[in-house]
């Protein structure tokens, strides 16, 4: 008799529901509920680690500080009678399914892709009696808090829901649902870069993709090689010591999030000829067009022993600054002219008697055996695979960046595979031409919108026997054009189009997603990130006004 | 000496960029390699001026306060160090002396800003000698001080403390070639705080825009406390705290006329006023009609009853209270989008159309001649959307000042039915453009005005494109605007800064650059031109609290040049 009731209700109302991204499974009701002001989080579980406990406090925090008003005419004021004479809400409680062991959220977020639980239980009484999240890991009691703090509004300093009973099964549809943050182009500040891990975690995703080097600047300092930050970053307060590095990595796993390191190798590697120009062949090279995607121009000497063994050893001495599984060499857009014209590269290759691609796949096997010897599994962008002949282990992730079209191609050579195509996921297109005495728009024109990414299909074109393949997705952001002036706002709320993607599976609803995705924005905005609006708030308050057809 | 400083000044500039940062660009400008840093206690003086204004000592005290808190260093690989040994050395400046040409009115800066076009004076001389312990700047007007000291402001970087130029001798003779240089405002679609509308005036200032234009209002809600009609704010506004009061606007227009920059407000009639069916549902056709793309150009659909003698009447009070509000001399009735079938499918806008026996047509000429008459009697010239004259053919008077915003074809349009105008073309100027469809439910619809208005695209413009000789004197500037569907305080600096800087060189240093070259032409938007000044500038704005977005990486910016695509 309660769950066709119940039903109806979600069909009617769900778009009261900030919840972002969408449960898997998720039953409300229709009645007020409110936040007792002596409400408390029990957390029932033995030894519970401190980053529990921070988490905790932190959802506490938010209950009482995000004041957000509902997105309706009027914020709420309508609700004011129902909440008046709600039931309220004393107690949620946290516990571990039986017999779970208890690790700390850091542990359970840097366990191996595919192996993490994040899967939750939630239910909120309609009658006040206390609240519940079960899981099988802390992961999953953090992602259950995360959905929690999303079920309440604010109206006239009163924290209410109108949808009491809630109950919700939750679980991630792919494990990998990731930003990647490119810190080489332009340099962020490490609170920049945490304010992004904190609204991260707040759309539940799982993987920091750092991609902190490139040809232009290597603001990384590496126990060492030391000078190629103090002579490749762009200024001395540019640089991400090893404490930074340590503080970035242990907030974003308290926060439920791997940190996975990149240093793209052998191309995009301009700026390690600052310190050593003997590993950089076509270093500044003019003009850039014909040896490089973008300038400056530079590639490692992939052909030379000594350049290898360099490489080898800086892998593995920034694979031991990060305790993530998964580590990236990058891969991308190899230039062959650089190497051709490059007296060191052709010496190097008639002595060892190996083509281009021979030097490559060396240089690859080396540079892995060095990072797996750390404990790693290698991450590489698509050409390694596509484009090169090179021997890989089974279990190498491939980023798929150049399009979507060609995620296919990927795991019909049977490899793992994370989605980041730009003509999807790239939130850095649109802006224009960045290159000088230049009138042309962005590369990737058009701008990805939220609305585009959010029709992401990621198992099109891939036979069922393949979908297990697909680890998951993420959004991009390569910075010529952005810095810390504009990183929330190029980001947020966008990224978060993926999120649930890759959380709540394919094929959500245009029309229903915006005005959670409003709710979220606003959110968002309450806590401090500058999430873009991203419609006139007269459409924020009237949800279906807006749209192309209404 | 002046043919000296004119050697050095064509060595400059044939062998590449040096530095600073004055943007935009002086009409004359002479420099010379010498270097000269400010004397730890350098001061402004004022001369001949007993009782000088208020707001002209303000300005002082700013600059003054400017030239020791920037921090600019300057953007070459090692940044300043590489200057350290000239600085060193340097010829000690220890005074600036700014005085007005002799007999010139002694006004505030706020009272000449608010001039009318023809009675303001903007032009200034600036020297920075190298020989010599005091610099002197002369004006004809407060105004003209202020944009000198503007100027003055750009000329120094940031070493160690010390504020040094190396390019001194410098000689600046500068006046604007258009007066109005503007940024259209649309605080509407989403409201922005006070205090983010006061950085954006710095922020202008520091780049000599002379006008901001207001949009104040338009159907999404009504954040403009009107004396006649409190209650369209009160219903109209998002929120209680979303409300210009009428305070708040005599603050904002007092910022800015004290930074010359000068506002123009525009009210959007009689399209774009859904928000004042909250309050008076009696006045507006359509409200919110279904669908949306039959009755509007976006949601929510509403216009004035332009046939009904009470909405005229409504419109005459509103026009006039909010007029009589405002100092300076111009004012807009906006005008855009109006659409026709609001109207034909609107029962009371029918019925009166046939009891008074006339025609859509009619009834929007006669809504024109009302509200523009009320600018009118307020002494305030009328700004009119580019529609209104082009596809309406509506008569308006003489002085109007017509806003062309379509395609900057429609310039050379205005120009032939011999009305004056400013430049505001979508297809060059407007900064939300590229960001992708607003709409719900529409997953590949791109920006109605795709793609984004790059820097260049913006600089690029040419005021007198399509125009013959004699129309040149029609066209008295123009201007960059934000649409604020995607916009908010959250993004108002990155998708403002630095690119409306392209459009306040533009109509500063009009259809050419100062040494007559196009700025389109080769080079003219490379890293060691225009290119390397706007890094200089947004750096400044960055030092300066103002979020304006990286151009590029900075290894490009250390680099002028080298990002280039022929580099």
């Amino acid at each position: 008799m309660k769950l066709p009731c119940l039903l109806l209700v979600a069909a009617q109302f769900s778009r009261v529901f900030g919840l972002w991204p969408q449960p898997r499974s998720l039953q409300t009701g229709s009645s007020a509920l409110k936040l007792a002001p002596t409400f408390n989080i029990l957390v029932n579980v033995g030894h519970a680690p401190s980053d529990l406990e921070n988490a905790v406090s932190r959802t506490k925090t938010f209950l009482r500080s995000d004041n957000l008003g509902r997105l309706v005419v009027g914020r709420g004021a309508s609700d004011s009678a129902a909440v008046q004479h709600a039931k309220s809400l004393d107690t949620l409680e946290l516990s571990l399914a039986h017999g779970a062991a208890v690790k700390s959220i850091t542990d359970e977020a840097r366990l191996p892709i595919g192996t993490r639980s994040e899967e939750y239980t939630l239910h909120v009484p309609a009658d006040g009696s206390s609240a519940t999240i079960t899981a099988n890991s802390t992961l999953g009691l953090l992602r259950g808090l995360t959905t929690f703090e999303q079920l309440w509004y604010e109206y006239g300093g009163q924290v209410y829901t109108v949808e009491a009973p809630i109950s919700i099964t939750d679980s991630p549809a792919y494990p990998y649902r990731g930003f990647m943050l490119d810190t080489s182009r332009n340099f962020f500040p490490v609170s920049d870069i945490k304010r992004t891990l904190n609204a991260m975690s707040w759309v539940k995703m799982s993987e920091f993709h750092w991609h902190v080097s490139d040809s232009q600047s290597f603001p990384l300092e590496v126990p060492g090689y030391t000078d190629l930050a103090s002579k490749g970053a762009y200024a001395p307060s540019m640089i991400y010591s090893p404490s930074d590095v340590q503080d970035i990595v242990a907030y974003a796993g308290a926060r439920g999030i791997d940190v996975m390191i990149e240093i793209d190798t052998p191309g995009h590697t301009a700026i390690i000829s600052a310190a050593h120009p003997e590993h950089v062949a076509c270093a500044e090279a003019s003009p850039w067009t014909t040896f490089a995607n973008e300038p400056p121009a530079g590639q490692l000497r992939l052909a030379s022993a000594a350049t290898t063994n360099f490489t080898a050893g800086l892998l593995a001495s920034v694979a031991r600054m990060f305790p993530s599984a998964i580590m990236s060499t990058g891969g991308d857009e190899l230039n062959t002219e650089c190497y051709v014209q490059d007296p060191e590269t052709q010496a190097d290759l008639k002595a060892t008697g190996r083509s281009l691609e021979q030097a490559l796949d060396v240089f690859t096997q080396k540079t892995h055996a060095a990072i797996r010897a750390e404990g790693k599994t290698p991450a590489v962008w698509e050409e390694m695979v596509l484009d090169h002949n090179v021997t890989l282990g089974n279990d190498t992730i491939v980023l798929v960046w150049i399009s979507s079209a060609n995620a296919a191609a990927v795991a019909a050579k049977n490899f793992r595979l994370v989605h980041g195509p730009s003509d999807y996921f790239y939130l850095d297109c649109g802006a224009g031409e960045w290159i000088g005495d230049d009138v042309a728009n962005s590369w990737c024109d058009p701008f990805k919108t939220w609305q585009k990414s959010y029709t992401f299909d990621p198992l099109a074109n891939i036979s069922e026997s393949q979908a297990h393949l697909v680890l998951g997705g993420e959004q991009l952001l390569w910075t010529e054009q952005s810095g810390p002036e504009n990183l929330d706002s190029i980001v947020w709320p966008r990224a978060a189009s993926s999120a649930e993607v890759f959380w709540s599976g394919p094929g959500g609803n245009l029309s229903t997603a915006l005005p959670r995705l409003h709710d979220l924005a606003f959110r968002m905005r309450q806590r401090g990130v500058k999430a873009i609006q991203l419609q006139p708030m007269w459409c924020a308050l009237r949800p279906g006004k807006c749209n192309l057809d209404s | 000496m002046p043919s000296r400083v004119l050697v050095f000044t064509w060595l400059v500039f044939l062998f590449g960029h040096y530095g600073w940062a004055i943007w935009p660009i002086p009409r004359s400008l002479l420099t010379g390699t010498s270097p000269v840093k400010l004397s730890p206690d350098f001061v402004i003086n004022l001369q001949g001026l007993s009782n000088p204004p208020a707001d002209l000592a303000s300005a002082i005290s700013r600059t003054q306060s400017r030239l020791h808190s920037d921090s600019l260093e300057r953007l070459v690989l090692g940044r300043g160090s590489g200057d350290a040994q000239a600085v060193e050395g340097a010829h000690l400046l220890s005074s600036l002396t700014a005085s007005l040409q002799h007999g010139s009115p002694v006004r505030s800066i706020a009272e000449e800003t608010t001039l009318a076009f023809d009675d303001k004076s903007e032009s200034y001389e600036l020297f920075i000698p190298d020989d010599r312990a005091v610099a002197t700047l002369v004006a004809n007007s407060t105004l003209g001080l202020l944009r000198g000291l503007t100027t003055f402001e750009q000329l120094w970087y940031d070493y160690k403390g010390t504020k040094y130029t190396l390019e001194a001798p410098i000689q600046i003779h500068d006046e604007p070639a258009f007066p109005h240089r503007g940024f259209s405002f649309d605080t509407s679609r989403n409201f922005f705080p006070v205090a983010d509308i006061h950085r954006t005036l710095d922020a202008m200032s520091w780049v000599k825009l002379s006008i901001l234009y207001w949009h104040i209002i338009d159907s999404q809600s009504f954040p403009l406390e009107v004396g006649a009609f409190p209650e369209l704010s009160q219903k109209g506004a998002y929120s209680p705290e979303e409300i210009y009061t009428r305070e708040d606007v005599n603050n904002i227009v007092a910022y800015a006329n004290e930074r010359g920059i000068d506002v123009i407000m525009e009210l959007d009639t009689p399209g774009h006023t859904t928000a004042i069916s909250a309050a008076h549902p009696e006045h507006i056709a359509c409200a919110a009609k279904s669908p949306w793309s039959k009755y509007a150009s976006e949601p929510p659909a509403g216009q004035l009853r332009i046939a009904s003698p009470s909405t005229l009447s409504f419109a005459r009070t509103l026009f006039s209270s909010v007029a009589s509000a405002l100092p300076g001399t111009m004012m807009s009735s906006g005008g855009d989008e109006v659409n026709l079938p609001c109207w034909e499918e609107d029962e009371e806008t029918m019925a009166d159309l046939v009891q008074r026996n006339i025609t859509i047509a009619d009834a929007l000429n006669e809504f024109v001649q009302t509200v523009q008459g009320v600018i009118k009697e307020h002494g305030k010239t009328p700004f009119i959307k580019s529609d209104m004259v082009l596809t309406h053919k509506v008569p308006v008077v003489n002085d109007t000042v017509v806003v062309v915003w379509q395609t900057s074809e429609d310039a050379a349009a205005v120009a032939n039915i011999s009305l004056r105008f400013i430049h505001q073309p979508s297809n060059y100027f407007y900064l939300d453009c590229g960001a992708g469809e607003w709409l719900g439910n529409d997953i590949l619809g791109n920006s109605w005005c795709d793609p984004f208005k790059t820097w260049q695209r913006a600089y690029s413009f040419d005021p007198y494109a399509n125009l013959t000789t004699d129309q040149y004197a029609l066209v008295l500037g123009g201007q960059m605007p934000l649409w604020s569907e995607q916009s908010s305080a959250e993004n108002l600096d990155p998708i403002v800064w630095p690119r409306l800087a392209a459009g306040a060189e533009v109509f500063w240093t009009g259809s050419t650059l100062p040494d007559g070259s196009p700025r389109l032409g080769m080079n003219a938007t490379s890293g060691t031109n225009a290119l390397a000044r706007l890094h200089e500038l947004r750096y400044r704005l960055v030092d300066r609290g103002v979020k304006a977005i990286a151009l590029q990486p900075k290894w490009c910016v250390l680099r002028p040049g080298e990002c280039d695509l022929d580099a």
